[in-house]
């Protein structure tokens, strides 16, 4: 291969398959081999920016039929690395049985990224602040990734394993996630923290899934995204919540204690004190949501 | 390298070769001379390249050329002017005086014109929800809102669907 680095997009060759087998095949092989390109709305911008070289070569997955779709299988929900943020929520199936991650879509940008924008290239980004992450991570789901010789299942807890790392090897593609339902009695929330309400990049975003029944807590799960390289569950709250009685004591204790867990930063966008604060508010806040009736 | 497409522009039939990865902003400025479509920003932030292609809203600065699929359906701001809708914006635009330096005004109106294609019966909220990504520095906005619930009122029979 040659080492030649376009300057424009004029420059950059693009390879459009109408198959995923087709795709599947140009990755395999080094000659062929490109850049996935979904939406656009991060790789696009990257490479206007000069934050990232353009490659030689794209391959565009847009579309492809293999990827679209979002279905059910008995007790999870299946949806394809295509998908639009917009059909994301849309879907009555999303808004349903993972209604934070509906939520979480609607807060992406605005229209023309949620019709650009994949969930496939959305967890590929791998940002900390990605707005999908943390209702990904509680529903303890799966990612499938597939070379063209065969399919690969990765717990979505395990597929970013750091800043902007992805269990991904170079001939893959991330085809579908498989997200576990919420149960009936279970509920999701998300909320999101950022400068403006639309258009604008998270400073603290979360999304909990949980169980409360006669005042006590039988499950919480909860993740949060801009608070570390990428995003976290907070395990040790998770646990030190189970069986507690929901009251004032047990949401005064779990804020103090999630400000003593998470570890964020200072950057452009926030502190460390005022992520660390806000996070314990948004735990608290989240909990507080069981207070009152569904 | 180019790519052949074949697409609907503004109802008119057209056959391209374009590098693959030339912004699809950039095939509609320089290479169709439709300079009505503007480049605010070039990150997607803005929103003022705004263009309909197969009934959606899309940013056409984050849009490779190759992308828009062979046979799609495009509509840009020249092309709201030959339609009901599109004119029945424009006058609505005028009169609540939700112009003003007009630089947003292209990617706006087109962002209305997609909306009220899809739903004529909007409210405030969902027309604040669909031009957020719709940057306007001038008029704070309340006029352009206003200007879309008066079109929507008057939105043409022929124009819904
Ligand atoms: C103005 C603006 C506002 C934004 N606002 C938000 C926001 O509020 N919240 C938020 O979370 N994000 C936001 N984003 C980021 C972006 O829209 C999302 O991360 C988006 O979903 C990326 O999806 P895409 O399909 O456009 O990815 P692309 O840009 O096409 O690709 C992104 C990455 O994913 C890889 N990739 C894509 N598909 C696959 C696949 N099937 N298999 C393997 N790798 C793949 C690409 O190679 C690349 O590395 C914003 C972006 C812009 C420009
Ligand atoms: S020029 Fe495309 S969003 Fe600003
Ligand atoms: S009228 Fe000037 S930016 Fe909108």
């Amino acid at each position: 291969m040659s080492t030649k680095t376009p300057t424009s997009f004029e420059e950059m060759d693009c390879a459009f398959p109408s198959s995923l087998a087709e795709a599947l095949d140009l990755m395999a092989d080094e000659s062929t081999r490109g850049r996935p390109l979904a939406g656009g709305t991060d790789l696009m911008v990257q490479w206007e920016s000069g934050v990232v070289n353009r490659p030689e070569r794209s391959i565009s997955v847009k579309g492809l039929p293999e990827l679209m779709g979002i279905s059910e299988a008995g007790d999870e929900l299946v949806i394809g690395s295509g998908v639009t943020h917009m059909q994301l929520r849309s879907s009555d199936l999303v808004q349903k049985h993972v209604p934070s991650l509906a939520e979480a879509a609607t807060t992406v940008g605005g229209f023309q990224i949620q019709t650009m924008g994949t969930v496939g290239g959305s967890v590929a980004n791998a940002s900390p602040a990605g707005d999908l992450a943390p209702s990904l991570l509680i529903t303890e789901g799966r990612v499938v990734v597939a070379n063209r010789e065969r399919e690969r299942e990765i717990p979505v807890t395990e597929f970013w394993q750091g800043y902007r790392k992805i269990d991904l090897q170079p001939d893959e593609l991330i085809i579908r996630f498989h997200l576990p339902k919420k149960s009936a009695e279970s509920r999701e929330y998300w909320r999101k923290l950022g400068p403006r309400r639309a258009q604008a990049i998270s400073k603290v975003m979360g999304s909990c899934r949980g169980q409360v029944l006669d005042g006590q807590i039988q499950s919480f799960r909860v993740a949060i995204g801009s608070v570390a390289a990428t995003c976290v569950r907070l395990t040790g709250i998770e646990e030190w919540l189970l069986n507690r009685p929901l009251n004032e004591s047990t949401l005064a204790e779990v804020e103090k204690r999630v400000t003593e867990e998470v570890q964020p930063i200072d950057d452009i966008r926030s502190t460390a004190d005022y992520r660390r604060w806000v996070t314990g508010r948004m735990v608290r806040g989240f909990l507080e949501n069981w207070l009152e009736p569904a | 390298m180019k790519i052949k497409r074949t697409w609907i522009i503004n109802g008119e039939k057209l056959e391209a070769e374009v590098p693959p990865m030339r912004r699809f902003l950039d095939v509609l400025r320089e290479d169709l001379q439709l300079k009505g479509t503007k480049e605010g920003c070039g990150e997607g932030e803005c929103g003022a390249c705004t263009v309909i292609v197969n009934g959606e809203t899309v940013l056409s600065c984050l849009l490779a050329a190759g992308q828009v699929p062979d046979g799609a359906t495009v509509t840009t701001v020249e092309g709201l002017e030959k339609t009901l809708g599109g004119k029945v914006l424009q006058a609505a635009y005028i009169e609540k005086g939700a112009a003003q330096c007009g630089f947003c005004i292209p990617g706006m109106i087109v962002s209305s014109y997609a909306l009220l294609s899809r739903n004529p019966t909007t409210d405030a909220a969902q027309i604040r929800e669909a031009h957020a990504g719709n940057i306007c520095r001038c008029t704070g906005y309340d006029k352009i809102v206003e200007a879309i619930q008066s079109a929507a009122e008057q939105w043409p029979v022929e124009a819904k669907g």
